[in-house]
């Protein structure tokens, strides 16, 4: 897809290898919701992704409130946040 | 009539709750309830899904001093909360926002209401009222209830803090990861503060600098109540933490050495709790130096042809363990794995039957089975579901089940096949699902 940044590509690879999802990195729309009806990921997947971005990007993610988890709104927002705090 | 206390020791100046940096005290606390009982409607059960702890604190007492019993839901999932609504049609819903839960009527806990009135007196309880119902989900289908009596949540909670070795000098802070719906969220992250005169933080951290910020939000001493799931998270971002005393984890076990990585790199204990829902909290270990776990005072092991059972003065009658365990003298037991059809995700215990049945009920699913791969340290494992749903995509039987399960179940792939290994009595092995799981993923590594 030509509207997918590298590094959008690179962190649905993360997404899809950490959580041993059934789909392509590729099927992961940028805006999609990651969580409740788009992918369906929880907040235990959240702490996993959380960590492996952590190894990754060295950025540690925080969330004011964990019900929101607007960092991990969407793969976009997602990258937005790792692009503007990673330390790696 | 019998009561227990609401609050252990009190002294209205002392701090109860930090709320984003804000301390609330105890006599602030009794002002809350008080003002908040006088407003709840005559309902003898309320769904209180408020998030923050302080908030679903007062809406917890207040209803205690109505005389209603607080509903815990298994989960969020709409199915759930649309099932208890219709099993306890004259409930209300205690919010913070504006969630509703159709058609039950929902009452919004105040912000706070300002000073404390003069002299307070701490309410009583009777001990025999059922504070809370939990909920566990049964092989029928249907979440099971499980009424608890104030008597028993106040015997738990003297109990933890005695082992734990707690004295009311200490004035701890509690900073919890777990949900305070969730029993071990409510025993340990609510009652045992409260039973104790220690405080709290009344948000609920997720992420690794979520919990330092939280521990740093609040004076020394500190205790940590959380998972292993956190543990291995903060252990791996080699977190530095503020001073915390303790540190209890439940829901799973925790490795050895994770616990080890744990007190070395946080210079603490770290204690785990072993419960289930239908006896809360039943014994402690810490972890690095002991195997075997340490009844609760007041709880008495019985080794039964069929397993372990466990009785306790606030119990009504013996209640079996779900997990396999084995007797070591009066009051210690080793735990060596599940029940066969108990599954734990996440803290999260499903009967695998249960969860079979509500995937054989969707519209288009002609058989189909939840399977629960080996479990490896540290990390959470996830059901996979195989189905035969000629016609239908896995998103159809995803979103079906996505209503009728508590999403941490949801299977984690849902593999469409044409048929299940089953043998000639119709049954389906461990192995024939593993045999057909290794073929699944070599086909995927295969391109096919």
């Amino acid at each position: 897809m030509s509207d997918v940044s590298p590094l959008e590509a690179e962190v649905a690879e993360l997404i899809v290898r950490t959580l041993t999802l059934k789909v392509e990195p590729a099927q992961i729309q940028p805006e999609e919701p990651l969580f409740g009806d788009g992918l369906g990921l929880d907040s235990i997947d959240a702490l996993e992704l959380s960590l492996a971005i952590s190894q990754f990007y060295g950025h540690q993610i925080r969330s004011d409130d964990p019900d929101t988890i607007a960092t991990f709104a969407s793969l976009r927002s997602l990258c937005q946040s790792i692009e503007k705090h990673r330390t790696k | 009539m019998n009561t227990a206390a609401l609050l252990g020791p009190y002294h209205a100046d002392r701090v109860l709750a930090w709320e984003k940096g804000h301390a609330i005290t105890y006599g602030h606390f009794l002002s809350d309830v008080g003002v908040l009982a006088d407003l709840l409607p005559e309902r003898p059960t309320v769904i209180n899904l408020a998030d923050d702890r302080y908030r679903f604190l007062v809406g917890f007492a207040a209803a205690l001093i109505r005389s209603q019993t607080t509903l815990l839901p298994p989960s969020r999932a709409p199915g759930a909360l649309a099932h208890i609504a219709r099993e306890y049609d004259t409930s209300y819903c205690l919010v913070e926002g504006t969630e509703q839960v159709e058609p039950l009527p929902s009452l919004q806990i105040p912000k706070r209401t300002g000073s404390p009135a003069g002299v307070v007196k701490v309410p009583r309880i009777p001990v025999d009222h059922p504070a809370v119902v939990a909920f566990t989900s049964g092989s029928t289908g249907i979440p099971h209830p499980h009424s608890k009596t104030w008597g028993s949540l106040v015997a738990v909670a003297r109990s933890t803090g005695t082992r734990l070795g707690f004295k009311t000098s200490d004035q701890l802070t509690v900073v919890a990861t777990v949900p305070h719906q969730h029993m071990y969220g409510l025993e340990a992250a609510m009652m045992l503060p409260i039973q104790h005169g220690m405080a709290f933080h009344a948000g609920r951290p997720l992420f690794p600098d979520d919990v330092r910020l939280a521990l740093e939000e609040v004076p020394s001493p500190r205790m940590l109540v959380t998972t292993p799931l956190h543990i291995r998270a903060c252990v791996a971002a080699r977190l530095r933490l503020p001073q915390v005393a303790c540190v209890l984890s439940a829901t799973a076990p925790l490795p050895g050495t994770l616990a080890k990585q744990a007190e070395t790199l946080f210079h603490t204990r770290v204690y785990e709790v072993y419960g289930f829902t239908e006896a809360g909290s039943v014994a402690t270990r810490h972890t690095v130096t002991e195997n075997a776990w340490h009844v609760l005072d007041g709880i008495a092991l019985h080794q039964e042809s069929n397993g372990c059972s466990l009785q306790a003065p606030y119990l009504r009658g013996p209640i079996p363990f779900p997990d396999l365990v084995s007797m070591q003298g009066s009051d210690r037991f080793l735990l060596h794995g599940r029940g066969t059809d108990v599954v734990n995700i996440g803290g999260h215990r499903g009967s695998l039957s249960d969860l079979n049945q509500k995937l054989n009920e969707i519209e288009g699913v002609q058989d189909g089975v939840f399977f629960l791969p080996d479990e490896t340290g540290g990390s959470v494992t996830r059901l996979i579901a195989f189905v035969v749903a000629p016609g239908k995509a896995d998103k159809h039987i995803l979103s079906a089940l996505r209503t009728v399960i508590d999403p941490i179940f949801l299977p984690r792939p849902l593999h469409l096949v044409s048929s299940l290994p089953r043998n000639e009595t119709g049954k389906l092995t461990r192995e024939a699902l593993l045999g057909l799981l290794q073929k699944l993923r070599n086909g995927e590594r295969h391109g096919t």
